[in-house]
């Protein structure tokens, strides 16, 4: 993902500083467009993060490792 | 008889000042340093000591002769092994104890000491009783809530904002409780995406606090969880406990990313819940928390991306309506001599205007093409909405469009019907006609010519058929002519 966006939080906060100085509108032309492009990044950036994670369970063991977890905790979670 | 014969009252008489003893008229003969004590005067020491230094106690032992007067107090004996105190709980109270006191158990009593001179002796007044072990942790409980809390880890500056969109998402619980099931099923419900890591640990009995503590040390090391649940579900005060111990508070204290606690029910509160950056009245809640907290930011980032494109827009708009107004201008300019400059200033400007918007629209196409187009597919779950709803509509249509057809073809083979049974030989015959055949049946006679006298023929009537034989034949005659 692109490496001028920080994280999640700060996406939004830059989206956020964007939309507001668009909207006052007495921007010139050039930087309203490059405004508006780096906007649009940060919009696909968040909705990217959104969807990207995958439903995953898992279990940290007193070993400190990682394992699914059992079917019966899913299995149970489906049904209900 | 009972010790006790005689109740005390309450509120407690005022001890009665003693009245000054009465001093023999002489002085008491050579022993200047021996100090002779009434019986009064010495129980009023005693009771002085007693009852100052022991003006609040608690203490635990196991309940034996409980009696309630009709005075509603009630007297009993508390003891231990190898000692006993007489005691007496007021009425007001007696009624206040949330349990009954009983023979044979074991209590954490609050009370002072008190003398009661007339029989010489001493006694505990009880204010409060609890159940042994629940006392004696309650205690420990307000301990080391003011220790905690003089410590600040209770200050709300500490708390921290929970991320909004948790990359991982951490449950430091049992995994035999409900707490697990009910976190899972409403993430299940509402967070399709979340990435769940569970830490199982004890939540009750011996050295579940810290098994938990552990945990949280465990799971906030897991790299990516940047939250953490830990709880279970509801219980006994007993149950929940091990979230009440100072090992558990540190830990989540402690804790380097932000924490729910979520113990037990709606009013089960814990240490945990304090010292935790968030409180969750439920497991479930917990859950919910997180998910809402996700579902806020997807209807930020939407709105936002929504007044992004409208902003953009709106600018494009107002550079389009100057860039014809300029135009208009010019072109007037252009017919009037007197405007002559200023239509040139305009025309140049609008040349210059419009050559910017050609350059930046012609090097900003392609891209900003690109850019609605994803603008477009963030709302592509509306669109196919639309299209399902078109979808359903046009089945409908189609439908009505058959349902029509249908009828048409009906009505067109009842039309049918009608005309081909005008023409029926039948419907002929039932109005008195009748059709005559060749004998074999295999022709109609339509001219008298076609027989000779002597044949036999059929003729078909409505009803039935008659076989007859020609006995003579007539030329047509002029008026039947067809």
């Amino acid at each position: 993902m692109d490496s001028t966006i920080k994280d999640f939080e700060a996406a939004i906060a830059e989206l956020e500083t964007i939309v507001k100085k668009l909207e006052e509108g007495d921007l010139p032309l050039e930087s309203s467009l490059q405004l508006y492009e780096r906007g649009v990044q940060l919009s696909r950036f968040c909705h990217a993060r959104l969807e990207e994670a995958e439903r995953r369970i898992e279990i940290l063991n007193e070993r400190g490792q990682l394992k699914p977890a059992p079917a019966s905790l899913t299995e149970d979670e489906s049904k209900a | 008889m009972s010790l006790f014969d005689l109740p005390f009252e309450e509120p407690e008489p005022e001890p009665k000042p003693e009245p000054e003893p009465e001093r023999p008229a002489r002085k008491p003969p050579a022993a200047p340093q021996r100090r002779i004590h009434t019986v009064s005067e010495l129980s009023g020491r005693i009771r002085m000591l007693l009852e100052e230094e022991l003006f609040e106690v608690w203490v635990e032992g196991e309940l034996s002769n409980c009696k309630v007067w009709n005075t509603g107090h009630m007297y009993f004996t508390l003891k231990d092994a190898n000692a006993q105190i007489k005691g007496v709980m007021f009425r007001s109270s007696l009624l206040r104890l949330r349990f009954k006191p009983q023979d044979g158990l074991r209590v954490v009593a609050r009370g002072r000491v008190t003398v009661y001179d007339p029989k010489g002796e001493y006694q505990l007044v009880c204010e409060h009783f609890e159940p042994e072990g629940l006392g004696a942790r309650q205690l420990a409980f307000d301990q080391l809530k003011q220790r905690l809390a003089r410590e600040g880890l209770f200050d709300e500056r500490r708390k921290r904002a929970l991320p909004a969109l948790p990359r991982k998402i951490g449950v430091v619980t049992s995994l035999d409780g409900a707490a697990v099931r009910d976190i899972l099923k409403v993430l299940g419900r509402r967070y399709a995406n979340a990435h769940v890591v569970i830490r199982p640990t004890r939540v009750q009995g011996e050295g579940a606090a810290l098994d938990i503590a552990r945990g949280l040390a465990a799971i906030a090391r897991v790299g990516g969880v940047d939250v953490v649940i830990v709880g279970r579900g509801g219980g006994s005060i007993e149950d929940l406990w091990a979230f009440n111990e100072e090992v558990v508070a540190r830990a989540i204290a402690g804790c380097p990313v932000p924490t729910i606690s979520a113990v037990g029910h709606e009013t089960d509160v814990t240490m945990a819940d304090f010292v935790a950056d968030v409180r969750a009245p439920t497991p479930s809640a917990a859950a919910e928390i997180v998910v809402s907290r996700h579902d806020d930011f997807l209807a930020r980032i939407d709105r936002l991306t929504r007044r992004l494109a409208a902003a953009i827009d709106n600018r494009r708009h107002r550079l389009e309506s100057r860039l014809r107004m300029l135009e208009a201008r010019s072109g007037m300019a252009g017919t009037r001599g007197r405007l002559a400059m200023r239509g040139r200033h305009a025309a140049e400007l609008t040349h210059e205007l419009g050559r910017v918007m050609r350059a930046h629209l012609a090097r900003r196409e392609r891209s900003y093409q690109r850019l609605r187009l994803t603008l477009e597919t963030f709302d592509l779950r509306r669109r196919l909405a639309g299209v399902r709803t078109r979808l359903i509509s046009g089945e409908g249509k189609l439908a009505s469009a058959i349902d029509r057809r249908v009828h048409g073809f009906e009505a067109h083979l009842g039309a049918a019907a009608a005309k081909l049974d005008s023409l029926s030989p039948l419907a002929v015959l039932a109005r008195g006609y009748a059709v005559c055949w060749n004998e074999d049946r295999t022709a109609v006679i339509r001219d008298a010519s076609s027989v000779a006298v002597g044949d036999t023929i059929t003729v078909t009537v409505q009803r039935g058929e008659l076989a007859c034989e020609v006995t003579e034949r007539k030329p047509p005659t002029e008026d039947h002519t067809p």
